[in-house]
């Protein structure tokens, strides 16, 4: 099989259980151009230097188009400029310097390190919680048990949602999360689902942005909505930031704290010496980071001709970062495909980098440490009852669906 | 314990300053204050502050063993 279509094969789900072999095909290819002019950017050095380069952008995503209604005045004037609103206020993610930057620097103001600390106590009571109900069963889902609940509690709490509405709030965050997949973008079923899930948020969001300026509390939307120190953001920009922070923080979190226990019962040692001593789990966590990531790759847009590794990547042209890939880069790690929790320096792309570098990356890390020691001090003799466990669709947020554990007790 | 910090490879992602708030510090948005002898009841919260760095740009030599992070 060429390397010219291996996106493709990543991309295909009978893939997911393990695409690290498709990676380690691009082991001396750090640039290659895919059939269809995407370009597929798998070394360290390659995606450190991308990373850093003016020249590519974050916003790669097509303008938004909302379907025909029929409804000519809807069709030719309301809807135009719905979708021209919504094309103009991305969420930072896809956004270049200076919008990126301003955005960011206004969320910092509130993501600050006494709130994202308070969240430790917050992730320990509500883990305790979580496995209490389970007391007594023999089996465990980490995922649905464990690894879905809890960032969706924590991320709701930062932000000053209601508790109430957290289920509603997981079912918008999945369905947001499956947009953003390359494919799904040109899916028109789930481009219909995702506009009406997005509808459905942003309607919720201007009300509760209403409640925090009338009743301002002690949380990031009250913050924002109030605005900072670093400025105000407009209403559309609020609630796409919003948004943003409820999914990201929401489904990466999940894959972290899934992928983490699943490596963990395939490295049983590790997880013995983690149950012994806590204060492994900072390294742990890392290398858990970069040996299963959360995020396999994201996606960009060159905005001039590039050369790099002996390849030109066109002006326009969609390239991938495949972080996965990177940090198994054999010129960057040494014995890549070795679990090892030890490794003296561990640069992995798993939270990105540069501009974009994960702004939650604290709260994750936080979360997937105190999650797997309570797993591991709490569940009493777990073993895998798949493996490889069902995966999820994602191959870019990839994660197992479901992750069974029959265990002797819970502690 | 002590600490340094590469300030040419320091990027101000900020890791560390969410890992141990009470020895690192960015002033403005992109100097880092730092405590280069931290005190050993930190030294968890330095580890910490040593794997989150994105450009590994922390380095932290330990009383009893040299070098254990680089």
């Amino acid at each position: 099989m060429s390397l010219s279509t291996l996106f493709d094969e990543i991309k295909d789900p009978k893939n997911r259980p393990d695409p690290y072999p498709l990676y380690a095909r691009l082991a001396g290819h750090p640039v290659v151009r895919q059939e269809d002019g995407t370009y597929l950017v798998s070394s360290h050095a390659a995606i450190r230097a991308l990373l850093f380069d003016p020249r590519i952008s974050s916003a790669d995503l097509p303008p938004a188009k909302s379907p025909p209604t029929g409804n000519p005045f809807k069709d030719w004037i309301l809807q135009p400029i719905k979708d021209e609103i919504v094309s103009r206020h991305r969420p930072l993610i896809f956004r270049d310097p200076p919008d990126h930057d301003a955005l960011r620097r206004i969320v910092m103001t509130q993501f600050t390190i006494s709130r994202v600390n308070a969240m430790k106590a917050r992730a320990e009571a509500h883990l305790g919680e979580l496995l209490d109900k389970r007391c007594g069963a023999r089996e465990i889902c980490v995922v649905e048990d464990i690894a879905y609940p809890l960032p969706v509690t924590i991320i709701c709490e930062m932000l000053g949602v209601p508790r109430e509405d957290e289920p509603t709030f997981q079912g918008w965050a999945t369905q947001l999360a499956t947009a953003l997949e390359p494919d799904a973008r040109h899916d028109e079923e789930t481009q219909g689902q995702t506009r009406a899930t997005f509808d459905a948020i942003s309607a919720y969001m201007k009300v509760l942005i209403k409640e925090k300026r009338r009743h301002p509390q002690d949380d990031m939307l009250s913050g924002l909505a109030a605005g900072t120190e670093a400025g105000a953001m407009g209403e559309f920009d609020l609630i796409a930031t919003s948004i943003l922070l409820l999914v990201a923080g929401h489904e990466t979190t999940v894959n972290l704290i899934a992928n983490g226990m699943l490596t963990l019962l395939r490295h049983p040692h590790e997880l013995e010496r983690l149950r012994q001593d806590a204060e492994r789990a900072p390294r742990l966590v890392e290398e858990i980071l970069r040996y299963e990531p959360p995020v396999h790759f994201r996606t960009r847009k060159a905005l001039a001709d590039i050369a790099i590794a002996g390849e030109v990547i066109p002006e326009g042209a969609p390239v991938v970062l495949l972080f996965a890939a990177a940090n198994r880069d054999p010129a960057r790690f040494a014995e890549p495909r070795r679990f090892d929790p030890d490794r003296p320096d561990n640069q992995h792309f798993s939270f990105g980098g540069s501009l974009h570098y994960c702004l939650g990356a604290p709260l994750a890390r936080i979360e997937g440490e105190i999650a797997l020691v309570t797993l591991a001090r709490r569940l009493i003799d777990p073993r895998l009852v798949d493996d490889p466990p069902p995966y999820r669709e994602g191959a870019s947020l990839r994660g197992p669906k479901t992750l069974r554990l029959s265990v002797d007790r819970i502690a | 314990m002590r600490v340094v910090v590469d300030l040419n490879r320091c990027q101000a992602y900020a890791q560390c300053c969410y890992a141990a708030p009470e020895s690192f510090e960015l002033r403005g948005a992109e100097i880092l204050v730092y405590d280069p002898a931290p005190t050993p009841e930190h030294r968890g919260r330095i580890e910490r502050a040593v794997q989150a760095c994105p450009v590994r740009a922390i380095s932290v030599e330990f009383d009893d063993t040299i070098g254990t992070a680089s």
